[in-house]
């Protein structure tokens, strides 16, 4: 499902190279330019946290430790990558810890067992579509943090699979394979829960 | 926007296939939907039929997810940037203490703030970024306590270079006497990137 949606961050040349300049001066100390940068940046990869972890108040944690991972890395940085693009893997990593840390994910099985949404007469449409979104939101919690992680990134961010192996750590292949896990597991839980 | 353009995903890539009451893998069912539209049994296959619309009902979830997304408002960077800067500032690297005004004179600067004025002097010449300021001990030819700046830039592709650079250096070096103090024995600079003319970088980076 890549397609056309918006990405975390936008592919623009000039923003990257001032990017780089500023974690340059970051990087030297400068706290100002680490400011903008965490200014520029948190919106998209607060929207990134929030749909790999679903609520909130621990995307905005998850952000937040990685912007400070982030400075005390830079010195070390060197831009080796754009800014946006090493700021995205940091916040898939500690989203992926904070997800491999809950209790372990509910057994498919169970997802039958949801109590059934009230009305079994078909509502209006847009009621119907706003449904399936919150049982979505819901089914996502089902799929292990790697599923989850892979999912969200190639599904819902529209990222390639080549970035999405590099952002999660595993390869091209495995990620298909928990690609297509997580699609199984969704449409079932969608489907049991009808 | 097309949803399944990805390229096969082989049963083998992945052992929980399903195989469904047809014999078709659940895989295959729903690559062939993109892939084979001329192929006939999915049309005819209730089982097919089923786990195609099953990834379609998921689609249209996924759809409704990403619009409601996208019809949030803005999200207010501030009170985060905020509670993460006060984070940082409790964690500064302000590298190390370079001597200002006479020798015999116990006045220091950090680096780090000197080379934030340096940077911000530098770009008050039109069109010039500044990127990695370094201040290094000047040498032994130097004056005792004088330092010696490298200075990173990016310069505007239109701008004769030369006088570009003795400009840059001279606002560098009235910064350095005027607003610190700090003797400066020379000022290194390197064009690190050339920017096409009217294409600037937008201001927002400027720390002063």
């Amino acid at each position: 499902m890549a397609g056309a949606h918006t990405q975390s961050t936008a592919p623009d040349t000039r923003a990257d190279t001032d990017d780089t300049l500023l974690a340059v001066r970051a990087a030297e100390g400068d706290e100002d330019a680490f400011a903008v940068l965490v200014q520029r940046h948190a919106p998209a990869l607060l929207r990134l946290a929030t749909r790999l972890l679903g609520t909130a108040a621990e995307a905005e944690d998850a952000v937040q430790d990685a912007f400070l991972s982030a400075w005390r890395r830079l010195p070390e940085f060197q831009g080796r990558a754009a800014f946006g693009t090493w700021m995205y893997r940091i916040v898939t990593n500690r989203c992926l810890n904070v997800l491999r840390a809950r209790r372990p994910v509910a057994p498919l099985e169970a997802a039958g067992e949801v109590p059934a949404a009230e009305h079994t007469v078909s509502p209006a449409r847009i009621t119907e579509g706003r449904d399936a979104v919150r049982e979505l939101r819901e089914a996502l919690d089902l799929l292990s943090a790697e599923q989850r992680a892979c999912w969200v990134l190639r599904e819902l961010d529209g990222r390639s699979y080549e970035f999405v192996a590099d952002a999660v750590g595993i390869s091209q292949e495995a990620v298909r394979a928990r690609v297509f896990r997580a699609r199984r597991c969704l449409t079932q839980a969608l489907g049991a829960w009808r | 926007m097309t949803a399944h353009t990805d390229p096969p995903n082989r049963a083998s890539a992945h052992g929980d296939d399903e195989r469904l009451p047809c014999g078709r893998l659940l895989s295959r069912a729903w690559e062939d939907r993109e892939q084979r539209p001329d192929d006939t049994h999915p049309r005819s296959c209730p089982h097919c039929r089923d786990a195609v619309r099953e990834l379609d009902r998921l689609e249209s979830a996924v759809r409704g997810l990403r619009t409601e997304a996208a019809d949030n408002p803005a999200y207010d960077a501030e009170p985060l940037t905020r509670r993460i800067m006060d984070v940082v500032r409790m964690e500064l690297r302000p590298g190390r203490p370079l001597p200002l005004g006479e020798p015999a004179e116990d006045l220091w600067i950090m680096e780090a703030v000197a080379a934030r004025t340096l940077r911000a002097a530098a770009e008050t010449v039109t069109g010039v970024r500044a990127g990695s300021c370094r201040l290094l001990d000047a040498g032994p030819d130097g004056a005792a306590g004088a330092v010696g700046v490298r200075l990173d830039i990016h310069a505007p592709a239109d701008a004769p270079l030369p006088e570009l650079a003795a400009q840059v250096r001279e606002r560098v070096w009235e910064a350095a006497d005027h607003e610190l103090g700090l003797v400066v024995a020379v000022v290194d600079i390197r064009v690190t990137d050339l920017v096409p003319a009217g294409t600037e970088h937008g201001q927002e980076g400027r720390t002063r």
